[in-house]
């Protein structure tokens, strides 16, 4: 990422590869061939991605108190996950985003994704989770100037990026269960159904409650420490 | 040679109207162990914050700041100056001791052969071999602040400094740490800089102390000077050794003595025996128990061993019952169990002679019991003072603290000794017939303390019971009827509190090691006073 | 030389990569019944708890998605029976139980990676790779412990100051909020106290080395080779040998060089299992003569 030199094609690259790059050749990859070298590609794509995107944070000077306090919402996102059915992690995501930015938003929803694996399995869908809330906190961050301005935006915003990463994960779930096809990713689709409902509801209640409080929190750290 | 020079340092917190600290000027010599003392909130901690330049707070600073002629702006302090804080857990960043230890000279750079070497000699030095390879949340207290020391000093700065470093520690612990940093002060000419509240072991071991007031240094010079100057401002002497406070308190003459073994001598130098004992009133109890442990064994996980091992004890209504011990011997535990909050897997605990069972839904916490826990922090759930006060500004009014001031501010900024007193004021506000205090005066200046002394002594009068866990024994001493030892999970000592000091060697006030074999239980500077004025002086003695 | 678990982190990962990765993408059942037999071997091996648990777990799911394929995917030309006038095909049938012993394989190839790297391995392979990555890993890995315990602590002082006092459901709803919320100001609070601390000790001033009790050993490379040199000779000498599931089960027969790539990959996926087994025996036979 950091080859790049123009800021803005820097930034249209890091959500054109997630959002369309990768889709795009998971279908492709499904049409070409039968077999499973589309669950190559996707995987090859997704871990190319993180890197790129963490070895273009790594060159950034980060402050140690920004780089705490994301390991401090991380936490908490896990621990959140104990909470049965609910999980927190979107919700989490999309506040660190906003209030401490773009790179902390993706460190926090990339680096729960991976812990939160220990402790429901790990598996090849690790990386595809990580990419998936790591782009979610970046998006955030790079619409913190607008979200912070009204609860609500941010909790809508919050609760259609939770539904949107459902649906992506979906794709996932059908690749691997044996081949890409639109019969199997519209079972697999309705088959989730009161699952994506549960985890869109709780997610938007867990933005309702705790889009304020944590905007307050991390807005005093902010002020008083200046990170 | 001068290695640290601050000169008109003044310091506002954003969004202060008041400035904490004021044209302060002073110097410290290389290889001097300088002590630093005042009343709480007056800006001990942010003076010290304010010499390291990573730590400094936000806000308006003004006047100029030199490490060994250099402007600390223009410097990475990094490796010059080490900084020990208060609390001992979150200072700690890795989870092994060894890379605890290797943490600050991996971040300058150090080659790995010589981290290998710096480490080992670091270890064994500070006798931590045995705990090597051990997480960090494995330790007790005082190994945790021991690593903190450890791993500042791997880095070998030139400057230590230590805000209130033993606050959480037990008294062996404390007094343990203190003669490590003055062994290496001796040892390598490091330059320490040092606050404290308990200065008992603090002084007789300073080169210089300096005594902050008014947001500006009120004393500055070497211990003796000072105690002997300071006779007149009881606020200042309340935090004075013992035998200097002795020694003011009888109108001593001659040179001012600092710790026990002068103490002693100055008492048995100066005034006669004839009578050994105080003619103390008897120790009578109500006949109802407020707390009761019948052979409670607790523990945390199946797999782990007894906290609470047997422990037995009875605590009687309306009396005032100390609780002391060391790091990690079980006494949060045992007040967790006595408020119900952990459930013993065998034994019985009755509350005002009920079981804990009995309290139906809570109710044990309305107007029965109230619990002052060891962290204060987590009583706070507000944004300003004045929310968290709302039902407790009463009792913040009888504390010794001066609230009004404080009433807009987080209750995260307060300084350490405020956090504690406003905590205390919510858990007042209960209304309580029995108190559990989990160390009260941690971070609490001595004539705090004193005041916080006659405050329970008000409640004692009212009839409410007091439990109380500390480290502190001279407060003990102010204010139990009777203490407990503490060890392992259970009692092992008990007795009224003149009793239990007289009896203890290492335990106890340093009136009563000063008066040992001499005079028979006298605990508290003023039991010694009274002692001395009933035997007068000794023929042909100056005092 | 040392038990499989103690390799170098980053040669045990690069082993792990491979494995795992040859199992999920060449499409061939003996590579994918040889990997199977490797990962239960040596999650046999290395025993411990939740073992019975995993076997299981392993069980139903690979039913489960072993019966998902032919219900849903109807290719194949050899119809065995109708369920709702839709065909169930052999060929379906194969290529789900095929499927589902893939996706088995390759989470007890998970789980046994999980078992072996601890959080000090996990740091120093992300550490590798990067700095800021492994930092935030690490004080997470760190605080989680932490603030549970904390959170039990706020609870306990807030129930004996009545938090609780009415015990109805609103109240202990509004008290769950209002302990995580002291707990997040807790902890980004003590966040700063840590990052202060670390920058007091000189982080983040650049220049930074790495001390840790990993090394490389002659056997770490050696590890690193074999799994590069397995895994090559092994997709290459099978390549020619493709089996074809639809429309109709096409197995072409082995020829001795594919046999000779398949075992080069039973000798890589079977290196752990030997390699502690010749451990076991050795230190038998050292602990005999104490
Ligand atoms: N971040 C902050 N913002 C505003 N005020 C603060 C902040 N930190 C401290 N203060 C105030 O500044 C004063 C001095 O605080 P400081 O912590 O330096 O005191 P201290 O002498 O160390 O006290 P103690 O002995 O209790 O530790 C206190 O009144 C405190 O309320
Ligand atoms: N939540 C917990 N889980 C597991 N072990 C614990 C927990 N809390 C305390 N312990 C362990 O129980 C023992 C007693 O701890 P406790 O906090 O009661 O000691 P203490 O006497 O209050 O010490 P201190 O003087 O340092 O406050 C210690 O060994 C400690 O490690
Ligand atoms: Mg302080
Ligand atoms: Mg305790």
């Amino acid at each position: 990422m950091t080859v790049i030199k123009s800021k803005p094609l820097r930034e249209i690259f890091k959500i054109l590869i997630p959002f369309i790059l990768i889709p795009f050749s998971v279908v492709i990859g499904a049409i070409i061939s039968p077999e499973r070298s589309y669950l190559y590609v996707s995987l090859a794509v997704t871990l190319l991605s993180l890197l790129l995107f963490i070895s273009g944070f790594d060159r950034k000077q980060t402050g140690t108190r920004r780089m705490v306090i994301s390991a401090v919402m991380t936490a908490l996102c896990v621990i959140g996950r104990f909470i049965p059915v609910f999980k927190p992690i979107t919700a989490i995501t999309v506040i660190t985003g906003v209030y401490i930015g773009g790179e902390s938003g993706f460190l926090v929803g990339a680096v729960s994704a991976f812990i939160s694996n220990f402790f429901s399995g790990q598996g090849p869908w690790t990386p595809f989770q990580m990419l998936g809330w790591g782009i979610i906190g970046l998006l955030s961050g790079m619409l913190s100037r607008p979200l912070k301005k009204n609860r609500w935006l941010i909790v809508t915003f919050g609760t259609v990026m939770g539904m949107l990463y459902s649906f992506i994960m979906d794709v996932w779930t059908v690749l691997w269960g044996g081949g890409f096809s639109a019969e199997l990713y519209l079972a697999a689709i309705v088959t989730a159904i009161p699952h994506t409902v549960i985890y869109s509801v709780s997610n938007m209640i867990f933005l309702i409650i705790l889009a304020k409080p944590f905007g307050e929190k991390l807005e005093r750290i902010k002020l008083k420490y200046g990170i | 040679m001068e290695i640290l020079k601050v000169e008109d340092l003044s310091f506002c917190y954003p969004g202060e109207k008041e400035p904490v600290l004021k044209d302060i000027s002073f110097s410290v010599a290389e290889g001097e162990f300088l002590c630093l003392s005042g009343a709480t909130g007056c800006g001990k901690s942010t003076l010290l914050r304010l010499l390291k330049k990573e730590l400094s707070p936000k806000g308006d600073r003004s006047g100029r700041i030199l490490i060994s002629g250099e402007n600390i702006d223009d410097l990475d302090s990094a490796e010059k100056i080490g900084f020990v804080m208060q609390s001992p857990d979150e200072q700690i960043v890795t989870d092994t001791v060894w890379h605890e230890l290797a943490f600050g000279l991996e971040n300058i750079g150090m080659k790995r052969e010589k981290i290998a070497l710096r480490i080992a000699e670091i270890a064994s030095y500070f006798g931590m071999s045995a705990w090597y390879d051990k997480k960090t949340s494995e330790l007790s207290g005082g190994q945790k602040q021991m690593l903190n020391l450890a791993a500042v000093m791997a880095m070998s700065p030139d400057i230590l400094i230590l805000d209130e470093p033993t606050s959480q520690l037990d008294p062996i612990a404390a007094s343990e740490f203190i003669s490590t940093v003055k062994k290496l002060n001796r040892e390598l000419s490091l330059t320490v800089i040092i606050t404290e509240h308990r200065l008992e072991e603090v002084i007789p071991v300073s080169d210089r102390i300096m005594i902050m007031k008014d947001r500006g240094i009120a004393h500055l010079g070497s211990p003796r000077d000072i105690v002997s100057r300071v006779g007149d401002s009881p606020e200042i002497l309340a935090s004075m050794p013992s035998a200097a406070q002795l020694y003011h308190a009888v109108d001593g003459e001659g040179q001012c003595p600092l710790d026990v073994r002068e103490g002693k001598r100055f008492i048995e130098t100066g005034f006669r025996a004839d009578h050994t004992a105080l003619t103390s009133e008897k120790y009578t109890h109500s006949e109802e128990k407020a707390l009761e442990f019948k052979q409670v064994f607790f523990r945390y996980a199946k797999e782990t061993q007894d906290v609470l091992d047997s422990l037995s004890l009875t605590v009687y209504s309306g009396e005032a019952y100390f609780i002391l011990g060391g790091n990690g011997s079980g006494k949060t535990t045992a007040l967790g169990a006595a408020s119900g909050l952990l459930k013993p897997y065998s034994g019985s605990i009755r509350v005002f002679e009920k079981k804990l069972k009995e309290y139906k839904n809570n109710s044990l916490y309305s107007g029965c019991l109230a619990l002052l826990p060891q962290e204060v922090e987590t009583l706070f759930l507000s944004n300003t003072v004045r929310e968290e006060l709302i039902d407790a500004y009463e009792e913040a009014k009888m504390l010794p603290i001066d609230v009004d001031t404080l009433l807009d501010k987080h209750p995260y900024d307060l300084s350490g000794g405020e956090k504690q007193l406003i905590a205390l004021a919510k858990v007042l506000s209960q209304k309580p017939r029995i108190l559990l205090l989990d160390e009260p005066t941690k971070g609490i200046d001595a004539v705090s303390k004193q005041r916080l002394a006659e405050v329970l002594r008000l409640l004692k009068k009212n009839g409410i019971t007091v439990v109380a866990v500390t480290h502190d024994v001279d407060f003990a001493a102010m204010c139990a009827d009777r203490c407990a030892m503490f060890f392992r999970g259970r009692v092992v000592a008990e007795n009224t509190v003149r009793e239990f000091f007289s009896d203890n060697s290492f335990y106890t006030t340093p009136i009563n090691r000063m008066t040992r074999g001499y005079y028979s239980g006298a605990v508290t500077v003023s039991d010694c006073v009274e002692l001395c004025r009933l035997n007068g002086v000794r023929d042909g003695a100056a005092v | 030389m040392r038990s499989f678990a103690e390799y170098n982190p980053i040669a045990v990962t690069l082993y792990f990569i491979l494995v795992t990765g040859v199992t999920m993408f060449v499409s061939d059942p003996i590579f994918t019944a040889v990997s199977f037999l490797g990962a239960v071997l040596f999650t046999l091996m290395r025993g411990g708890e939740g073992q019975l648990k995993r076997h299981i777990f392993s069980l139903i799911l690979f039913f489960i998605t072993a019966l998902v394929n032919p219900l849903v995917s109807h290719n194949g030309v050899t119809v065995l029976f109708f369920i709702n006038d839709n065909p169930i095909t052999l060929e379906a049938v194969i290529y789900g139980c095929f499927n589902a012993l893939m996706i088995v394989t390759v989470l007890y190839w998970f789980s046994a990676f999980s078992g072996i790297m601890d959080s000090d391995k996990l740091l120093y392979v992300f550490g590798a790779f990067s700095p800021k990555v492994a930092l935030v890993l690490s004080m997470a890995l760190r605080y989680i412990p932490l603030f549970s315990e904390r959170q039990k602590r706020v609870r306990s002082a807030q129930t004996a100051v009545g938090l609780y006092k009415d015990g109805n459901v609103p109240d202990r709803v509004r008290g769950g909020v209002r302990v995580f919320s002291i707990m997040t100001t807790w902890a980004l609070e003590k966040g700063i106290v840590t990052a202060d601390s670390m920058s007091a000790r000189g982080y983040g001033q650049g220049r930074r080395s790495r001390f840790t009790p990993f090394r490389f050993y002659f056997c770490d490379f050696l590890l690193i080779i074999i799994s590069v040199i397995a895994t090559a000779v092994s997709v290459w000498l099978t390549a020619d040998h493709k089996f074809v599931f639809y429309p109709a089960l096409q197995f072409p027969s082995v020829t001795v060089t594919n046999l000779l790539g398949y075992a080069a990959y039973g000798t890589l996926v079977l290196f752990p299992v030997i390699n502690d087994l010749k451990e076991e025996i050795r230190w038998r036979y050292l602990r005999s003569k104490i």
